[in-house]
């Protein structure tokens, strides 16, 4: 369908509609300019913004949230930045403490970007050239450019020069790229190993910074990849779930890609301590959970309760789940336990303890479309455009009016007056604060 | 309840803080000056939040200024502008 319009005209219609068709709400954290509201305080409700700046770059494709900062990608490949930028991570040339409003990255306008990923204190870009550029704090080797030095303009990292880069993935303290060739060597990582988030064979490398090759993904092919807190993932293309890096809950750190053992996932999103799992049939599992949305509550903050009266100790053989009942040789005995079939769908094993694949509560019934992670709060969409979140509300960052924690989630009002209908929702989590965008469906 | 245990190498020193410092989950940072190690403290609060972290460290360390040397970070930030 194409329809003549002469380009002033046409650039008039594309920018009123975009103004329509947006909108952006922002909660949680926000002493460092990072929620866009032109104040520098906690919002404990969603917030509806008004950023010029954002709106006339275009719908934005991408929000990577991070430490306290925001990246937006937009549908034309343009990049805005705002919130702290005292380590370089906003890429404007400068170390800027706060920046309260949307600014475009000048020195990527050359470029089209197609991905872009925020870190604690750093941030990566990918072109459609399949270049990687990275800014921001550079103390562990995590922008990749073979020194420990911080930019404050994104820098292409010439160890991909020949390659073709098609996501950048950024964590705490270190990074991982993904290439679009898969033939040899599809991943890699650098900065901080410590907790073995690098996934290189080396045991517990405390930096490197230049990009290493990531192992155990010689027959597999990825698709996507995450990064948060010491935390990494992938996602292959039959849906099955890596992750390498820090541990979670009791579970010792992973210091080479584990596979975990779940359904056909469709996504895959890391907190600093948990790890959330979205199914293709539209379930949410989440791994780690012990630690996330109790933090405030001591009781529950010890090791995993389910962990209690592991018979198994040091366990390092593959435990059978068969119809919900687990069995495992130990020498000479066989333990079996009966899982609640509504509870727990299935177990990883590390290689000291258990950690539980759970799934989430109270969203019986529901189909969830989009997942995210903060640093230790959780956010959905279910295919009813509602948002619900859950897990550790001191800062606002679940957007229900409160400072409280929530271990079941709860539903996010963007407002009385804000249509579900014809409306499609996306939700995105920084550390400590959260974003929702609201998109008018385009007319049949 | 401590949030996490952080060892001292895994903090950075702040020179605009004064304080070994390390991610808070809030957005904000775990901050412990070398007063406070000299003191024999080993929590690092987080001035933004409720929560805090136990510092990992060998008090000897700390103890006295003639070993304030081998304390200095190694990475002091350096700041390329393109």
């Amino acid at each position: 369908m194409a329809v003549e319009v002469n380009q002033s005209s046409k650039e008039t219609i594309i920018e009123q509609r975009e103004k329509e068709e947006e909108q952006l709400w922002s909660w949680g954290a926000g002493t460092d300019g990072q929620l866009g509201t032109a104040r520098l305080q906690d919002e404990h409700l969603p917030q509806l913004l008004n950023l010029p700046s954002l709106s006339s770059a275009g719908p934005v494709s991408i929000l990577a949230c991070g430490g306290a900062h925001v990246v937006a990608l937009t549908y034309g490949g343009k990049v805005l930045t705002w919130g702290r930028g005292n380590s370089g991570q906003l890429g404007h040339g400068e170390m800027v403490n706060t920046l309260l409003a949307p600014k475009p990255v000048m020195s990527l306008e050359s470029y089209f970007i197609t991905q872009v990923s925020a870190g604690w204190s750093h941030s990566g870009f990918v072109s459609d050239e399949g270049c990687a550029f990275t800014c921001g704090d550079g103390s562990f080797g995590q922008l990749g450019h073979g020194d420990y030095r911080s930019h404050c303009s994104p820098v292409k990292v010439s160890f991909f020069v020949n390659k073709h880069v098609e996501q950048i993935a950024c964590g705490m303290r270190h990074s991982l790229v993904l290439l679009k060739d898969n033939s040899g060597n599809q991943l890699y990582g650098f900065g901080s190993g410590k907790r073995g988030q690098l996934g290189v064979p080396m045991d517990r490398i405390k930096s490197i910074n230049t990009p290493q090759f990531t192992c155990g993904f010689d027959d597999v092919k990825i698709i996507s990849i995450g990064a948060n807190g010491d935390h990494s993932a992938a996602l292959s293309a039959e849906g099955q779930l890596y992750i390498w890096g820090r541990g979670f809950g009791a579970t010792s750190d992973f210091l080479i890609p584990q596979h975990i053992p779940s359904p056909l996932l469709s996504k895959a999103v890391l907190g600093w301590n948990h790890a959330l799992i979205l199914s293709d049939d539209g379930e949410v599992y989440m791994l780690g959970g012990s630690h996330h949305g109790v933090l405030s509550n001591p009781e529950k903050m010890n090791p995993s309760k389910h962990l209690s009266g592991n018979p198994f100790g040091k366990l390092k053989t593959r435990i059978n789940l068969i119809n919900y009942i687990a069995s495992i040789r130990v020498d000479d005995h066989v333990y079996t336990l009966k899982l609640p079939q509504h509870k727990y769908n299935l177990f990883c094993f590390g290689e000291t303890g258990a950690a539980v694949l759970e799934r989430v509560p109270g969203l019986d019934g529901m189909k969830v479309v989009q997942i995210a992670a903060g640093a230790e709060h959780s956010a959905i969409i279910t295919e009813d455009g509602v948002i619900k979140t859950w897990g550790w509300g001191e800062h606002g960052q679940l957007g229900l009016g409160s400072t409280c924690d929530q271990n079941i989630p709860q539903t996010v009002s963007l407002g009385h007056d804000i249509e579900h209908n014809d409306a499609t929702f996306r939700v995105y989590c920084g550390s400590g604060f959260t974003y929702a965008i609201r998109t008018l469906c385009p007319p049949p | 309840m401590s949030y996490d245990d952080v060892e001292i190498e895994d903090m950075q020193w702040s020179d605009e803080l004064q304080a070994y410092t390390y991610p808070c989950p809030c957005g904000d940072l775990f901050q412990i000056t070398k007063e406070e190690l000299k003191l024999g403290e080993e929590i690092a609060r987080c001035p933004s939040c409720s929560l805090y972290i136990t510092v990992i460290y060998n008090a000897e360390d700390f103890a006295d200024d003639k070993s304030k040397s081998n304390l200095e970070p190694e990475k002091r930030q350096a700041v390329a502008v393109a």
